[in-house]
């Protein structure tokens, strides 16, 4: 048990760092619906996607995303908006069994019209808020916290300065008894290698040898280099040369822990250790398929700056650049260029930033939360065209 | 039938006068909403505009083009974050309206959130004012039908509605509503007439007013109140409602706000 960290307990044995109501639409014509009822609300946050049930290659992907958003331990409650088909259901039963207690069903079906459903929506979600106020932290042990590493906008001091203090953050924690999790499988190709080393079994760095591989033969199949959008316009301009630099780069995230293992995208992370999930390089894919697999705290390092958020997950960013973190303040939570200008260490940045999300995690809203960025996007592997 | 429309210039006559807020990549929907939110102008949230390859780039920027050059849309502020793979400078060399009712922003480089906002709310307001649009009356409506229900027989409609001079489109390559509805915004529909499917509830797409055709399912007959026409309306009552919408009378979907975009893509995200 940390006396320094204060969470909300579930009754499931898990911690929320938030005591967020979710409003969830199941299906796309329902997200102005819930747009509606969040914005209208007292505290309840939204999220839009382009999801209509369809049954497809991506199916399994999708549920899995959404149920496991919805099951997110920094839920209080998730109000669902279903139209009332046997998936959309079934998506819900999936969350609870996750781990979600709190689950409230409002079927349009049931109530005859969105905008029944808008007026009752609005009443339970913000008696819900009023009841998530109610609940105090309580003391949590060090594993209640579920790191996610991602980095977005990269540029060439991102694997100088933020990168390697996240690094520095995440070993901290890892030791501590936390879960820390890498992503953004585009992002360590070239530094698979290095990763794998780390594995703490030769089946684990195999697996993520593999997990490489099997990204790249199913870019390589669609018959498209994907240097085409890695490294980014911007990341070249940032002063990256080619992907292999950026992986190198982008793996500092990850410290120096040992690889407990691999996970398939929005699988849920297990309570302790250092993982590699399998995630796209896209920043709000990832930090969905984050969300979705339960972590609960992201730290987010740009060098080109970017606003985005989660609904449900407080999401620091750190600048790689001072030039940046000055001209676009209103974006960026700690400043890592001071590594780079010669002001600070590694180590004291590396310390500041486990300080920063040891607050973050115990209720210090970050720019991202804010400035109410909820983005959220559903990944998915398979052509839409033909749909 | 005289039909009210509004001069939109190269754009073409619309039926709405909508300014739109342009994301031109998924980090920038939320300055989008704000903007859009204090001018009165559509925006909608998507997830496309990084992170993508191959055909899709071209695919997209296309997409957005043409959202941007849609008869219904006055005035488009397209808004970037700065570092995406779709750069808003190649969006603006598809227009129509280049250096004209459209304007281009970065986050990156307007000094963060806050800057972005109060930019772009003073660059949306001087596009109103610098592109007035005139009321006018529309020569030839163009009527998208999404015919996801195919099971919906509109040979009469179709027949009835061209022997007085409408253009039609029809999509039907899609059993999703809302890949039909791209395909008709692309294809320059001023409002769609939505057939949707049996299990799927009345949907709409920001700009293009649609009008929802219940199938007399057992959940559209749950939902009767989401939907502007009966299953058993005739095609009289069907081109009576179309014409009150063009003159104006919101949509079932318009009143409860813009629907989703849903943009069709080859290849996975990187």
């Amino acid at each position: 048990m940390s006396d320094q960290l204060k969470a909300f307990a579930r009754s499931d044995g898990r911690f929320g760092l938030r005591n967020h109501v979710l409003v969830l639409p199941l299906h796309s014509a329902l997200c102005a619906t819930a747009r509606k009822i969040a914005d209208g609300s007292i505290g309840a946050v939204a999220v839009s996607h382009d999801w209509s049930g369809e049954v497809d290659g991506d199916f399994d992907r999708i549920v899995k995303t959404i149920s496991g958003f919805a099951a997110n331990p920094n839920n209080f409650a998730t109000v669902f908006l279903t139209i009332g088909t046997p998936n959309e259901l079934a998506i819900i039963e999936l969350a609870k069994k996750i781990g979600l207690v709190r689950a409230e069903v409002l079927n349009v079906a049931e109530f005859g019209s969105m905008a029944k459903i808008a007026d009752i929506g609005l009443q339970m979600a913000n008696s819900l808020v009023k009841e998530s106020k109610l609940q105090d932290r309580v003391s949590a042990p060090w594993n209640a916290i579920i790191l996610g590493q991602e980095c977005g906008g990269s540029d060439a001091l991102s694997g100088i300065t933020a990168n390697p203090a996240l690094g520095v953050a995440s070993d901290r924690l890892v030791e501590l008894g936390a879960a820390s999790v890498l992503g953004e499988t585009t992002e360590i190709l070239g530094a698979e290698h290095l990763l794998a080393a780390r594995a703490i079994t030769p089946e684990v760095g195999a697996q993520i040898i593999e997990t490489v591989a099997r990204y790249e033969r199913s870019i390589n199949y669609e018959g498209i280099d994907m240097r085409g959008a890695q490294p980014s316009r911007g990341n070249i301009e940032g002063g990256l040369t080619t992907l292999e630099e950026k992986s190198l780069g982008a793996a500092k995230k990850a410290g120096s822990a040992q690889f407990s293992g691999v996970l398939e995208y929005a699988d849920q992370v297990p309570n302790s250790g250092l993982y590699f999930m399998d995630t796209p390089g896209h920043d709000t894919e990832q930090l969905t398929g984050f969300g979705a697999g339960g972590i609960n705290i992201i730290v987010f390092t740009t060098g080109r700056g970017t606003p985005t958020g989660s609904a449900i997950v407080p999401t620091i960013k750190v600048a790689t650049n001072s030039t940046m973190a000055n001209a676009i303040p209103d974006l960026i939570d700690l400043n890592a260029g001071t590594i780079a200008d010669g002001l600070k260490t590694l180590s004291e940045v590396g310390g500041e930033l486990f300080d920063l999300i040891l607050e973050v995690a115990n209720g210090k809203e970050t720019k991202a939360e804010k400035g109410l960025h909820h983005e959220f996007s559903l990944s998915r592997m398979y052509n839409t065209v033909i749909r | 039938m005289s039909m009210k429309g509004f001069d939109h210039g190269n754009r073409g006559v619309g039926i709405r006068n909508h300014q739109l807020i342009l994301p031109s990549v998924v980090c920038s929907t939320r300055v989008s909403s704000r903007i859009a939110r204090e001018v009165g102008a559509v925006t909608f949230a998507h997830q496309h505009g990084c992170g993508f390859i191959g055909n899709d780039v071209g695919r997209i920027t296309d997409y957005f083009a043409s959202l941007a050059n849609h008869p219904n849309v006055s005035s488009t502020l397209i808004v970037g974050l700065g570092c995406e793979t779709l750069q808003g400078n190649e969006l603006a060399d598809k227009l129509l309206t280049k250096n004209k009712s459209t304007n281009y922003l970065v986050t990156q480089d307007s000094g963060g959130v806050a800057g972005t906002v109060s930019s772009g709310i003073s660059a949306a307001m001087q596009l109103i004012r610098d592109f007035p649009s005139a009321a006018t009356v529309l020569p030839r409506l163009h009527l998208g039908i999404d015919l996801s229900n195919d099971n919906f027989k509109v040979d009469e409609i179709v027949a009835a509605l061209t022997e007085v001079g409408v253009d039609i489109t029809v999509a039907a390559s899609h059993k999703n509503s809302g890949l039909n509805f791209s395909d008709l915004m692309e294809a320059g529909a001023h409002v769609i007439l939505s057939f949707p499917d049996p299990n799927q509830p009345p949907s709409g797409f920001p700009l293009i007013p649609t009008i929802n055709v219940s199938s007399g399912s057992p959940l559209h007959l749950a939902i009767s109140k989401d939907f502007d026409l009966e299953p058993q309306a005739s095609a009289e009552e069907i081109m009576e409602k179309i014409y009150a919408v063009v003159n104006g009378e919101l949509t079932k979907v318009e009143a409860i706000g813009s629907g989703e975009i849903i943009a069709a893509r080859e290849v996975r995200s990187v």
